[in-house]
């Protein structure tokens, strides 16, 4: 077979593959695109709660101090009252905290002048109110 | 059950959830609803709420009978009677509390004879009231942190963290007891448990050395200490 005849059969081809291609292909959008709905455009009538969970983490610093205290004085804690009783009333701090709030949580009740609230007493709130 | 169906058919509880829940809350195996308070035994607390008006609020309140061992008797003490149920055996608390006294007096012999043999001077450095001993020794055993294990990525790491005043109340009583239990066999739990809570006492023995122990891993662990989370 001849080098040109062998040229112009693989051209003829190549375009025929375009035409093709360009035929089956999905159209190209049109200015302008029509809008799509796709998830309903509103808020849903709940939250989620997983941005209240805190890491338990506390009292680090506290507790460093203490470390280096008790770590000078060979483990003698006479000499280190006053390291030890800040981290330990930081910890009672923090606990005592952490309690009321779950019990408010718990409540899930909203008392007037609040501005922080949980996401179960938004849940109740938006129960009660919903999303239209 | 019967009932239970009847209220929920008739919508009572939605409508009044606290008193009705509270009412047919399960309360462990108590035969006393969980409304019922405790009994306030000890004639000093008594005294209190009588100082600070209070005393009216409990006035028509059901309180629980008081349990075996909360007597308003002076020599009663609520951590000692704490003590004698965590050697207690099998239900056995007559041997315990006969072995916890037994205790004490040993010790009461040991400080007297200390007492007698010591300087006119250093006299009143010595105490000889077991009681007193007893908790001196208590609050020196007190851990102040615990190592939990905490897994992250794969590896189970002894984190340090804070220990609540039960916890490290229970600690340290069960320290004391495990340190008197280590002992030879001819040798009586009382006389060990005796010494033992003379040395914790003075800051000394294997108690307050168990809880150096843990104090020095927790210093080792350190580095772990933001691994905690519950």
């Amino acid at each position: 077979m001849p080098i040109d005849g062998c040229i112009e059969k693989l051209l003829r081809k190549n375009i025929i593959m375009k035409i093709l291609a360009a035929l089956l292909s999905r159209k190209m959008p049109t200015e302008p695109v029509p809008f799509q709905e796709i998830l309903p455009l509103r808020l849903k009538s709940r939250v989620s709660g997983k941005g209240d969970n805190q890491s338990d983490v506390c009292c680090i610093y506290e507790m460093s101090v203490m470390f280096a205290c008790l770590k000078e004085h060979e483990f003698n804690q006479s000499l280190c009252g006053k390291e030890i009783e800040k981290f330990q009333k930081c910890y009672l701090e923090y606990s005592t905290k952490r309690r009321t709030r779950k019990e408010k949580e718990a409540k899930g009740s909203i008392i007037m002048g609040e501005r922080d609230f949980s996401h179960k007493q938004l849940n109740r709130m938006l129960k009660n109110f919903p999303q239209k | 059950m019967a009932l239970r169906s009847l209220i929920f058919n008739q919508q009572i509880l939605n409508n009044s959830v606290p008193i009705l829940s509270q009412f047919l809350q399960q309360n462990g195996m108590s035969q006393f609803p969980s409304y019922y308070i405790k009994p306030i035994y000890q004639k000093e607390a008594q005294y209190d709420l009588i100082k600070n008006n209070e005393a009216q609020n409990y006035a028509h309140l059901p309180v629980r009978p008081a349990l075996v061992d909360q007597t308003c008797s002076l020599s009663h003490d609520p951590k000692i009677s704490l003590f004698i149920n965590y050697v207690m055996r099998g239900g056995n608390k007559a041997l315990a509390r006969l072995l916890v006294e037994k205790a004490f007096e040993t010790v009461k012999r040991k400080q007297l004879e200390k007492y007698h043999k010591a300087k006119e001077e250093d006299k009143h450095k010595i105490d000889i009231d077991p009681k007193e001993i007893f908790h001196k020794a208590i609050g020196n055993v007190r851990p102040i942190l615990q190592l939990t294990p905490i897994k992250r990525g794969g590896v189970r790491y002894q984190v340090p963290v804070p220990i609540t005043e039960k916890r490290a109340q229970y600690l340290s009583m069960r320290w004391i007891i495990d340190a008197a239990k280590e002992k030879e066999r001819t040798l009586h739990f009382p006389e060990t448990l005796a010494n033992e809570l003379v040395a914790a006492a003075s800051n000394g023995g294997k108690a307050v050395k168990k809880k150096q122990d843990l104090h020095r891993q927790c210093e080792a662990n350190r580095a772990y200490a933001h691994y905690r989370w519950s």
